[in-house]
């Protein structure tokens, strides 16, 4: 049975058992909601601005009025006016809270152009005076969440702590994360929470005050400068809490264009302009093998997608230029990868220290709009499966796991081919060379076996696939293709070429 | 070594169009609502039942979490997934059905129900479902049928489980060999 086969079965049988009662639902759900979202605004909104929404000012009022509530109708909160702590919450929105001794609020501003705009609807933060901190900061949170600020997969929002009590810092510290955790695990449980003490230090706040970022923020940029003392302490300033955390991670090695040229990059690219297209998202990857912005274009209905490479600003990897008047140069055709398959195969097997390996399957895949060569092989007992990026052979992932089959069925190892043939790689040659070894016909007489069979040419299928699997204890090819409705399926011997088995069915 | 050729998946139930119906649904939309159960139902009841492993139970929560789609539909942003999104309140609410349940994990083996036999239902696909839900770990039963339901890619299951990618396609390969051997025989391998 093929992947497909048992994907087919599982996602009918998923189908059927599921409940189909759409009338429950709705029965259940109330008339009207007031939540009005203005989807066509909200699309065209893609740099995070702020959409501001009526409902918003309410639901803040009726915070404040539990926080007032709470608060003892709020008499007494001016206990004492000194500054006990410094709090700030990051994300691209910056903003800092003071509180005093008994945790209240005594001022909150918006350091930066957004963080001014998420507090607006709190009178630019003067609305959560007296509040008692950890209240505060769930209002806070709350609307970063509904401004669309903490929206992706990796997201990040750092609270940062400056108090001269280091244990009543570091407590609170523990309860604030805790209290934004418990908000963002069902508003978007997605997001990683990051939290850091601050030690006073009047040159830092100098600092990030002339960028307009939090003393917080900038102990995080100081983080990525103690790592490139070639990057400014300006230019980091811009980035926001995920890409400086990711930076971080990787060590630093350069300055990252930054989502803004990210997205220009890919426009400038595709022959584009931002007014052409009405949905576009730029999602920060620079923890990945090859640091790149992740840049998401919708034309026509049609989700296209691109990877930037964060440093160099080139567009490494695109499907399909977008149909427009002036498309641009082409993009990568998915069928001519710059890294072949052999190239790929000898990365993992440089990367495992190993030498060639005749376990090795490779395939080709698709993710998030990146060709990619899945590698896989068995070696030493252990299961190695590794994902290369076809157009620049780096490594995306890697995996190795003790193994769970043998490859005995396989007689001989691939043998390389011989310099002259191979160009001098040391990737093994194509299926010929192992097919005489191990009595294996090849893939392409496994093909070539089950189009006769069929009676069809090459030219007239599509959707050909030709996979080698091991199966009943041999060496076998599923063959796939598509034609005139039908979809086809072979299993091929691969010692003999004859077919053990074979299927046609409605193509769905 | 052999190759070859995956195209990229189709979205379906396509990415934009469920974008618009969230928006239809957070504006009070009832037709919109039904059409999203129309294109989501199996995926929820995917994760619901990757996480549960009890067929009923995962059906009340599919129901469940449309309700809740109905009344959260304000709070989605247009800047991520919809159906990532969708699927992360279907695992929140399938976790707190675990909590409340009082247990701290899927069914054991033996309390496994059987599915649901409904008409139309081949007895292979019936049994290939209840395979997946018998011999699969955890993690290999929540990506295989999540996978196989909602059109997810690899990358965006292991963002939604928390995994990274090499495992989810490690454990994905793995599975998908455990139910060979079990749908064709011992020795399918």
């Amino acid at each position: 049975m093929t992947d497909r086969e048992l994907n087919r079965r599982l996602k009918n049988a998923i189908e059927h058992a599921a409940p189909n009662d759409p009338e429950g639902v709705l029965a259940r759900c109330g008339a009207g909601k007031g939540n009005v979202i203005d989807m066509k605004k909200a699309i065209v909104n893609t740099e995070n601005k702020p959409v501001r929404r009526r409902w918003t000012r309410s639901l803040i009022a009726a915070c404040l009025a539990l926080v007032l509530l709470a608060g003892g109708g709020g008499l007494f909160y001016q206990r004492a006016y000194a500054v006990a702590s410094v709090i700030s919450l990051d994300v691209n929105p910056s903003i800092e809270l003071t509180v005093n001794r008994s945790e209240k609020v005594l001022t909150c501003s918006g350091l930066n152009e957004e963080g001014r705009a998420v507090l607006a609807d709190m009178g630019d933060g003067a609305d959560l005076k007296g509040a008692k901190l950890d209240v505060a900061v769930n209002a806070i949170v709350g609307a970063l969440v509904r401004y669309g600020y903490l929206d992706q997969l990796d997201s990040a929002i750092l609270i940062s702590v400056e108090d001269a009590d280091a244990a009543r810092g570091a407590r609170l510290q523990q309860e604030l994360v805790a209290s934004v955790d418990g908000v963002l695990q069902t508003a978007a449980n997605q997001v990683a929470v990051l939290s850091q003490s601050v030690a006073a230090d009047k040159t830092l706040d100098a600092r990030a005050q002339q960028n307009s970022i939090s003393t917080g923020k900038a102990s995080l940029v100081e983080q990525v400068i103690s790592l490139n003392g070639d990057l400014t302490f300006e230019d980091l300033a811009a980035l926001s809490v995920e890409e400086l955390r990711d930076l971080i991670r990787i060590g630093a090695p350069a300055m990252p264009i930054g989502r803004d040229a990210a997205l220009q990059a890919v426009l400038d690219f595709a022959g584009l302009t931002r007014e052409s297209v009405p949905y576009a998202d730029v999602d920060p990857e620079l923890d990945e093998r090859t640091p790149c912005y992740e840049v998401e274009l919708v034309i026509d209905g049609q989700e296209q997608d691109f990877g930037v490479d964060a440093f160099t600003g080139e567009v490494i990897r695109g499907v399909n230029a977008p149909s427009v008047t002036d498309p641009g140069p082409a993009l990568p055709q998915a069928d001519t990868p710059a890294i072949t398959e052999d190239e790929a195969a000898a990365i993992a097997w440089a990367n495992a220290g190993v030498a060639e390996n005749a376990s090795t399957v490779v395939k080709q895949d698709w993710d998030d709009g990146q060709l990619l060569w899945d590698v896989w092989f068995l070696e030493g007992g252990y299961e190695y499966e590794y994902e290369i990026d076809a157009a620049t052979g780096a490594i995306v992932s890697y995996d190795r796991e003790p193994g769970s089959r043998t490859v005995t069925s396989v007689t001989a190892p691939v043998s390389p081919g011989p310099a002259a043939d191979s160009g001098g790689s040391t990737a093994s040659s194509p299926a010929a060379d192992s097919s005489a070894a191990s009595g294996d016909v090849g893939a392409e007489a496994a093909k070539a076996a089950a189009l006769g069979h069929a009676g069809l040419s090459e030219s007239q299928v599509s959707r050909l696939k030709c996979k080698q699997d091991f199966d009943d204890g041999r060496l076998e090819y599923e063959v796939e293709f598509s034609a005139d409705g039908y979809e086809y399926e072979y299993t091929i011997d691969a010692a003999t070429g004859s077919i053990l088995d074979h299927e046609r069915d409605w193509d769905d | 070594m052999q190759s070859s050729v995956e195209r990229p998946p189709e979205q379906s139930p396509d990415r934009v169009r469920l974008e618009m119906l969230l928006a239809g649904i957070a504006q009070g939309d009832r037709d919109a609502m039904a059409q999203l159960y129309a294109a989501a139902r199996g995926a929820v009841y995917a994760m619901a039942l990757g996480i549960l492993r009890d067929p009923y139970e995962a059906q009340d929560v599919t129901q469940d979490v449309f309700v809740r789609v109905w009344d959260g539909a304000a709070g989605y942003r247009p800047q991520g997934s919809p159906m990532a999104w969708l699927l992360t309140v279907a695992r929140n609410e399938a976790l707190m059905r675990l909590r409340r349940s009082g247990r701290t994990g899927p069914l054991d083996d033996d309390a496994v129900r059987q599915l649901p036999a409904p008409a139309g239902l081949p007895a292979e696909e019936r049994l290939a479902l209840q395979e997946a839900l018998k011999t699969l770990s955890d993690a290999e039963r929540q990506i295989v049928l999540l996978h196989a339901a909602s059109g997810l890619k690899h990358r965006e299951i292991g963002q939604i489980l928390d995994m990274p990618l090499a495992t989810v396609l490690s454990k994905y390969h793995r599975a998908l060999k455990k139910l060979r051997t079990q749908l064709e025989g011992d020795d399918a391998l």
